[in-house]
């Protein structure tokens, strides 16, 4: 699974701060969220594709393969506003499905941001280290280390609790537990598996908690930094490509 | 109102965590209800609203909806779903702490943490409106987004005061409440 | 807080209890420890020794809120604990990144990390070819040392370690104990341990606790084992000599008097067997068989296999080969998954085994054919016998480490069985309670069940095994030659051309 994740070459991208990725990312995206402008999403996901196809640095195949989860979201959350959406000027109507060309129109802006939505998703993680994240975020933008730390212990633990429910499955055949049939028994096993999942993770996590302030680990106190992450020149890079991306999508959009 | 201690913040972080893996099993199920049973797909989003209410119901500390919600939102997104949950979790998570903070952080009902997803829902729906979710005819959004809204109350309302019930019962709740003041008493004795 | 120099640690008139209980953990109880003083505490499972090793440090109520008070507490401002659990003590995924998890919080500059890491890990006997490698991939025993190794990263003035050494091999645990000796020599050490042969001698003090967590004695070691050998032998202490008077006592001897094979009937067979975990094969069994009555001691290195053994046969991982129980063919089909028959599991970490919400519900759920009342008696009987706190209501959860592994032993004993693979079931035991599991063991066995037991503890396998099983490195070896040919088995690099296998 992780060998997957390696990249076949590593481009400019991974060379940019991951905090400041984010950020700058997560920015574009509120823009992507409130616009309302059918061409300028369109434009917008064009640039994000750009960057997903060209610059993430990995094969044509596995982002041929990624690109399958993006299309079904776009179809599947188009679906619906093109044949239930709201419109005037009607083209078809069936029963209750009514397709209009502006729940076509409505269909394709949705469509794009969610494209959008998935490209810088894959593009931000599929060029990062998660833990260099936390740490550039702890660094370069101030987030209380206690969240930071809180974030990368609890990610740690995710095995963990996957192989939990592994382990559960087991000991209730160990121990020969039987359930009752039908719905009692569909809320029997839910319970038996979620609470446990819960309870376990729940302990788990104080201790660890408790582990650390052991390690003398305290809340807002001064520290250094294991992986030290810094600003370097490809941030400036990666600024003016983004300032250019943005002018570049406005005009082709509202340029007439 | 206690502070957050650090053991109560990774707790609340982690469980935000552990539902998120269960919210990617769950995004499984809805991908493949979503596009045959469309009535259904909204009577199960209300997994999507759990979040922020179990963890408050669980720990009750202020901060702990909105914390747990972007918990679950950032697992999400770091499996892969996009970054706007990110959105989706933080503006979820604070309609259900506003709520929460409505009743002075002093009622763990299943009326009220129903009313949280019933928040949180409607949080989310705004969020649909910018986005273009919402660009329906008006029976299509009363039908969609009022399932949505039942569901968000029987998931919170429901289902996580039923779970949290049953995690009281194992006894692990202790490890985070704080302790009766009645305990202390009993030490004279 | 005046913190006075005389002490390292002193408490005076401490009370404790756990909410919803009843009854006081600790009335009225007074301790202090001089700078560098090295004590070893002693008490029988369950008298509080953990909690109060919580309490000196400040984790109670600092990080964890129980219903305290005292007249008087002085704590170390400088302190670190090697938890007892080797799984829940780390926070970063990689071995360097959690020992510079200490070090940024000590405000350490960057450049200065690396050595001080390597000096570390070289201290506690760790050796790693990289260091960034994953801590999950490490065995039990390599965790213990990194926890330990971490802990000395801090220079802490005082050290708590609760029983740093339950899951290590005998040879891991000498390597740890004299790494931790020459390591702490000018620091406060408290230690909680069960296992005390190679500390007795090094320790100033010996802290003997009662059932009650009162103090009933505080001496030198010397006087300790000398002067209240009574005491140690009531409360079911371990104590240097501890099994070589097990097996003067009456009770012992009847016990093994004629101790003949119960009958040959084949319960287990394996050949050519291999075990999965995920893809990669972790265990192989050329040839081996157990019989009615075995009692068959499997013992090797830290993460040798020896869990993955038992798991295989229990049919929780995926095997190739034949496969024989009770003379049928266990054939692992691809859905539906049924465990065989007769066999029943004993988890390494206790907490694995329990299902239910308390102590009673846990002994009774797997009593299918039993009526209601016959099935209280059952386990009101265990409870009794495993000496486990019969508020019967309690989570198995809220227990102490070795009531939790009483419980999962005793969980195991249903009637319907007559296989029982034991992964470890007296780690952390005091010895009144390992002799009992022992004992009732033994019984079982007399009436004819087989058992499969791993364990580190030789006078165990010497003094209760019909036979032992070896694994060195993920192969399993059934030498029969008893006893005397173990310790040279289970160290000895000739297991490879003695059995004329090679990988
Ligand atoms: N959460 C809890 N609620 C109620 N009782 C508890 C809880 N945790 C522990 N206990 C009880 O408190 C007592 C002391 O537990 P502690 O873990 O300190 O024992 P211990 O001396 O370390 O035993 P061991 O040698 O088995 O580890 C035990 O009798 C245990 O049953
Ligand atoms: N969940 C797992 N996934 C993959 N490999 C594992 C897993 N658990 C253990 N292993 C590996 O399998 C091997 C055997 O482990 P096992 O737990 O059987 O050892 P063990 O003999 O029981 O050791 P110990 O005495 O420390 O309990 C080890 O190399 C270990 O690293
Ligand atoms: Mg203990
Ligand atoms: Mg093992």
């Amino acid at each position: 699974m992780l060998a997957w994740f390696t990249p076949r070459r590593e481009t400019w991208l991974f060379k940019v701060n991951p905090a400041l990725k984010f950020i700058i990312f997560f920015a574009f995206l509120l823009i992507t969220l409130f616009n309302q402008n059918l061409s300028f999403a369109v434009w917008q996901a064009v640039l994000y594709g750009i960057l997903f196809y060209g610059f993430s640095g990995y094969s044509m195949k596995k982002l041929a393969l990624l690109s399958i989860p993006l299309a079904i979201s776009f179809f599947s959350s188009a679906l619906t506003i093109v044949l239930f959406g709201k419109g005037e000027s009607v083209l078809w109507q069936w029963g209750l499905i009514k397709i209009s060309e502006e729940s076509i129109q409505h269909a394709l802006l949705l469509g794009s941001k969610s494209l959008s939505f998935g490209f810088v998703g894959f593009t931000f993680l599929l060029t990062i280290q998660p833990i260099l994240f936390f740490y550039a975020m702890m660094q370069q933008f101030r987030l209380p280390s206690k969240y930071a730390y809180s974030f990368i212990a609890s990610f740690r633990l995710i095995p963990a609790v996957t192989e939990e429910l592994q382990i559960r499955r087991n000991a209730l055949k160990v121990r020969n537990i039987q359930f009752s049939r039908g719905l009692k028994g569909m809320y029997e096993r839910l319970q038996m598996y979620t609470v446990p999942l819960f309870a376990e993770s729940i302990r788990r996590a104080q201790r660890i908690a408790v582990a650390m302030e052991a390690k003398q680990y305290q809340m807002g106190a001064a520290r250094t930094y294991y992986y030290p992450t810094r600003y370097s020149l490809m941030d400036g890079v990666f600024l003016t490509v983004m300032a250019i991306g943005l002018g570049v999508t406005l005009m082709l959009a509202f340029w007439r | 109102m206690k502070r957050l201690k650090f053991t109560d913040l990774l707790i609340t972080i982690m469980i935000g965590v552990v539902f998120g893996i269960l919210m990617k099993f769950w995004d499984d199920l809805y991908t493949v209800v979503k596009p045959i049973l469309p009535v259904a797909r909204q009577l199960i989003y209300g997994m999507w609203f759990m979040v922020g209410p179990f963890a408050y119901l669980l720990i009750r500390n202020p901060g702990t909806a909105l914390i747990a919600s972007i918990a679950g939102a950032s697992l999400s997104a770091f499996a892969g779903h996009g970054i706007e949950v990110l959105i989706y979790g933080f503006v979820q998570g604070l309609a259900a702490e506003l709520l929460f903070a409505a009743f002075r952080y002093k009622r763990f009902s299943m009326a009220v943490a129903g009313l949280a997803g019933v928040a949180s829902c409607l949080g989310s729906f705004t969020l649909d409106l910018f986005y273009g979710y919402a660009a329906l005819e008006t029976w299509a959004l009363i039908v969609k987004y009022g399932l949505r809204a039942i569901s968000a109350f029987i998931f919170t309302g429901i289902f996580a005061v039923l779970i949290v019930r049953a995690l009281e019962a194992t006894g692990v709740t202790s490890l985070i409440r704080p302790v009766d003041k009645k305990e202390y008493t009993m030490l004279d004795r | 807080m005046n913190y006075s120099n005389r002490y390292a640690i002193n408490l005076t008139n401490l009370r404790l209890k756990f909410p919803g209980e009843d009854s006081l953990i600790f009335k009225d109880l007074s301790f202090s420890v001089q700078p560098g003083e090295k004590v070893l505490m002693l008490g029988p499972s369950g008298c509080g020794k953990s909690t109060l090793l919580q309490v000196l440090s400040g984790i109670v109520p600092n990080s964890i809120e129980l219903p305290m008070k005292a007249d008087e507490i002085n704590l170390p401002d400088s302190w670190g604990f090697v938890f007892q659990d080797p799984d829940t003590q780390f926070c970063m995924s990689y071995v360097d990144e959690e020992l510079a998890f200490v070090l940024e919080n000590l405000n350490i500059p960057r450049s200065d990390m690396a050595p001080l890491i390597e000096e570390a890990l070289k201290r506690v006997d760790l050796h790693l070819e990289n260091l960034h490698t994953p801590i999950l991939e490490l065995s039990q025993g390599m965790k213990q040392r990194l926890a330990l190794a971490s802990v000395l990263l801090l220079e802490p003035v005082v050290l708590f370690l609760d029983e740093p050494s339950a899951l290590l091999d005998p040879e891991g645990t000498k390597q740890i104990w004299s790494s931790i000796k020459q390591a702490t020599a000018d620091k406060t050490v408290i230690i909680v341990e069960h296992k005390i042969d190679l500390i007795a001698d090094w320790v100033d003090r010996v802290v003997l606790f009662n059932d009650h967590g009162m103090i009933l004695a505080d001496d030198s070691p010397s006087t300790i084992f000398k002067h209240y050998q009574e005491e140690l032998k009531r409360y079911g202490i371990w104590y240097p000599s501890v099994w070589d008077e097990y097996k003067e006592s009456e009770s012992f001897k009847s016990m093994m008097h004629e101790r003949e094979q119960v009958s040959s009937f084949e319960k287990i067979l394996l050949n050519d067997f291999h075990g999965f975990r995920g893809t990669a094969p972790k265990i192989f069994a050329k040839k081996a068989v157990a019989k009615t009555g075995d009692w068959i001691a499997i013992t090797g290195e830290n993460g040798s296999g020896k869990s993955t053994l038992l798991l295989t046969l229990m049919q929780l991982l995926r095997t190739e080969g034949i496969y024989k129980v009770n003379g049928e063919r266990v054939i692992q089909k691809k859905r539906k998954k049924q465990l065989p028959k007769g066999l029943s599991l004993v988890f390494q970490n206790p907490e694995l085994q329990f299902v239910t919400n308390s102590i009673a519900e846990e002994l009774t759920v797997s009593l299918h054919k039993m009526s209601k009342p016959q099935a209280v008696n059952y386990a009101a009987d265990l409870m009794q016998l495993f000496n486990l706190p019969n508020s019967g209501t309690r989570h198995p959860y809220q227990l102490s480490t070795g009531q939790k592994r009483r419980l999962s032993v005793a969980t195991a004993l249903t009637p319907q069985t007559d296989i029982l693979l034991l992964d470890e079931p007296t780690f952390g035991q005091d010895a009144r309670n390992t002799f009992a599991i022992l004992e009732k063991l033994e019984q079982l066995r007399v009436q004819g069940i087989t058992i499969l037991m791993v364990t580190h503890d030789m006078e165990i396998v010497k003094n209760f095994a019909t036979s032992v099983w070896t694994v060195a490195d993920g192969v399993l070896y059934t030498n029969n030659e008893m006893v005397g040919g173990v310790f040279e088995c289970l160290h000895g690099s000739h297991l490879d051309e003695k059995h004329g296998y090679s990988k």
